[in-house]
C-alpha cells in the first residue's frame, strides 16, 4: 500500500518517506496556483482545497526527514505566505525546519531562546510549548522536559497526546510508577485506544520486571498488566500485540505459580486463579498460531499486519515450543 | 479479482431489474397516451386522462418489478461496515487499508487506519533531528523502497 500524504507521516519507515519526499515536485509544482497570492493565478487555477495544506505540512516533514532542504523551506514558505506568521501551527513549523537545519549545539540553544521569547510573549502557545520540549528532549535535557511537559499540562491537562509523551519522558528514564500515572491519565481521555491498553500492559511488564523493581510490587504489577491486555484484546478482535503481551505474561505468571500463590493485597486488583491464567494462556497460543499462519499465507483479510510483529510472535511460539520439548527430554 | 466480478454481475444484474420497471413506466405511459389520444377524438376538453383506471396487469407489473429492484439493490450491496466498537477495531487491525475499500477499490478517502495511534506517534513532539540521522543511517545500510 502506497503512503498516503493525507496521514502524518510519523510512524511511516525510511522507505515510504523517502517515497512520499520523492512527491514534492509533482504537488509543488501542480498545487503552485492554489498556494499564489497573485489573483490572477488564484483565478485559473484549481480550487484550494483543505486537503492541499495537510499535504503540504506532511510533505514538509517527510522532506524534512530525508534531507530534502530545498523542498522543505519551499513548502514552508507557501504556508506562511497562506496562513502568516503569526499563526501559532505555522511557527511550530518554522521551528521545526531552523531545528533540522541547526549544525551545532550553539544554534540549538538559539533556537531554545527563540521559543522561550515567543513563550513569553504568549504562553498558552501550545505547538510552541511542544516543539520546546520536543527539543529539550532531543538535546537530552530530559528532567527539563518532563518539567516543561508538567507546565503544559497544568494549563492544558486535556491533552492527550501531552501525557502520552510525558509517560514516554518518564519511561526512558526508568521512573515507572510515574510514567505509568501519565499513561492512565491518557488513557483516562481515550479510554477506547486498544492500542493505548497494549501499551499500560507493557509498560507495568516492564516495571514488574525490571532490575530494580521492588519485591513487594511485582504481584501487583503483573496483575495490572494482565488487566490491560486483556482489555485491549476486549476493544480489538485478533489484536495481535495484545494477545503477545498476555501470552507474555501468563508464560510468566505460570512459570513463578508456587511463589505467588501466598502472597494476596487486598483492596487491590488481585491475580485470578492459576486455571483462569492457563486457559488464557491457551487460547493466547491458539490465536497468535492462527495470526501467525494466515498473515504468512498472505491471506485475503489477513495482511494488515506488521510483518516484524507477526516475525516476533511466530519466535516466541517456536522459542516455547523448543523449550517445551527439551523439557520432554 | 472476485470482487470486480460480483460488483461487474451485480451492476449487470441491477440494470436487468432496472429495465424490468422502465419497461412497465413506458406500458402505463403508453396506456395513458392512448387514453387522452382517445378523449381528443371523442372530443372532450379534459385533458386529465384518469390515472386509477390503469389496467391490473400494468399495476402488476410495476408492483412487481419495484419488489424485484428493491430485493436486487438489498442483496447487491458490499457487505456493510462493522458497527461494534471490537470487531470495527479488529478489521483495522487485521486488514489494514485492503478492508476499507469503496465500489471503485480504492482506499476510502475517510480512512485514517487506528486514531488512537497518533498518541503513540505524537506528530506535535516529532524529534525530528533524531529522524534525520536514523534516515542517514538507513541509507547509508543501502536502503530500498519496500512495498513496490
Amino acid at each position: 500500500m502506497a503512503p498516503s500524504l493525507l496521514h502524518p507521516p510519523s510512524q511511516l519507515s525510511p522507505g515510504d518517506a523517502l517515497q512520499l519526499s520523492q512527491q514534492a515536485p509533482i504537488l509543488l509544482q501542480s498545487s503552485a496556483g492554489a498556494a499564489s497570492t497573485s489573483l490572477f493565478s488564484g483565478l485559473l487555477a484549481a480550487p484550494e482545497t483543505a486537503a492541499l495544506w495537510i499535504q503540504y505540512e506532511n510533505l514538509l516533514l517527510s522532506c524534512l526527514r530525508t534531507g530534502d532542504q530545498r523542498a522543505a523551506h519551499l513548502c514552508l514558505e507557501r504556508l506562511i505566505a497562506r496562513f502568516g506568521d503569526e499563526n501559532e501551527r505555522i511557527m511550530a513549523l518554522k521551528g521545526l525546519v531552523k531545528e533540522a537545519d541547526a549544525q551545532n549545539t550553539g544554534e540549538l540553544e538559539n533556537i531554545l531562546k527563540e521559543y522561550d521569547q515567543i513563550l513569553k510573549e504568549n504562553n498558552t502557545n501550545i505547538p510552541i510549548t511542544k516543539r520546546r520540549v520536543a527539543l529539550l528532549r532531543s538535546m537530552g535535557r530530559l528532567s527539563d522536559a518532563a518539567s516543561a511537559l508538567v507546565q503544559l499540562l497544568d494549563f492544558s491537562p486535556t491533552d492527550a497526546e501531552a501525557w502520552s509523551e510525558l509517560a514516554d519522558v518518564y519511561l526512558v528514564q526508568g521512573m515507572y510508577p510515574q510514567a505509568i500515572y501519565a499513561m492512565e491519565e491518557a488513557l483516562v481521555l481515550a479510554p477506547n485506544a486498544w492500542n493505548i491498553h497494549a501499551r499500560l500492559g507493557e509498560m507495568q511488564y516492564m516495571a514488574a520486571t525490571a532490575p530494580g523493581a521492588a519485591s513487594g510490587s511485582y504481584q501487583k504489577c503483573m496483575a495490572e498488566s494482565l488487566k490491560r491486555f486483556a482489555r485491549s484484546i476486549e476493544l480489538c478482535d485478533d489484536y495481535l500485540r495484545g494477545y503477545y503481551g498476555l501470552k507474555l505474561v501468563t508464560n510468566a505468571l505460570l512459570k513463578e505459580q508456587n511463589k505467588l500463590a501466598k502472597q494476596s493485597e487486598e483492596g487491590e486488583f488481585s491475580l485470578p486463579e492459576t486455571k483462569t491464567i492457563e486457559r488464557l494462556n491457551e487460547l493466547a497460543t491458539a490465536k497468535l498460531s492462527e495470526i501467525v499462519r494466515r498473515s504468512t499465507a498472505q491471506e485475503t483479510g489477513w495482511r494488515g499486519y506488521d510483518k516484524l510483529e507477526v516475525e516476533a510472535a511466530r519466535k516466541l511460539l517456536s522459542d516455547e515450543a523448543t523449550a517445551a520439548s527439551a523439557i520432554e527430554r | 479479482m472476485a470482487a470486480d466480478k460480483g460488483i461487474v454481475g451485480d451492476m449487470v444484474a441491477s440494470m436487468l431489474w432496472f429495465s424490468a420497471y422502465s419497461y412497465s413506466c413506458y406500458s402505463a405511459q403508453e396506456h395513458s397516451a392512448l387514453q387522452s389520444f382517445r378523449a381528443t377524438t371523442a372530443a372532450l376538453t379534459s385533458s386529465t386522462p384518469t390515472a386509477a383506471s390503469l389496467p391490473v396487469d400494468i399495476v402488476i407489473e410495476t408492483i412487481v418489478a419495484t419488489l424485484v429492484i428493491s430485493l436486487g439493490l438489498v442483496l447487491g450491496t458490499r457487505p456493510l461496515r462493522p458497527i461494534q466498537w471490537n470487531v470495527w477495531a479488529g478489521k483495522l487491525e487485521r486488514e489494514g487499508p485492503e478492508g476499507f475499500l469503496d465500489s471503485e477499490g480504492e482506499v476510502n478517502k475517510d480512512y485514517v487506519g487506528n486514531p488512537f495511534r497518533l498518541l503513540e506517534a505524537r506528530p506535535g513532539f516529532v524529534d525530528i533531528r533524531k529522524q534525520r540521522k536514523e534516515f542517514a543511517e538507513w541509507v547509508k545500510n543501502g536502503g530500498q523502497i519496500q512495498g513496490n
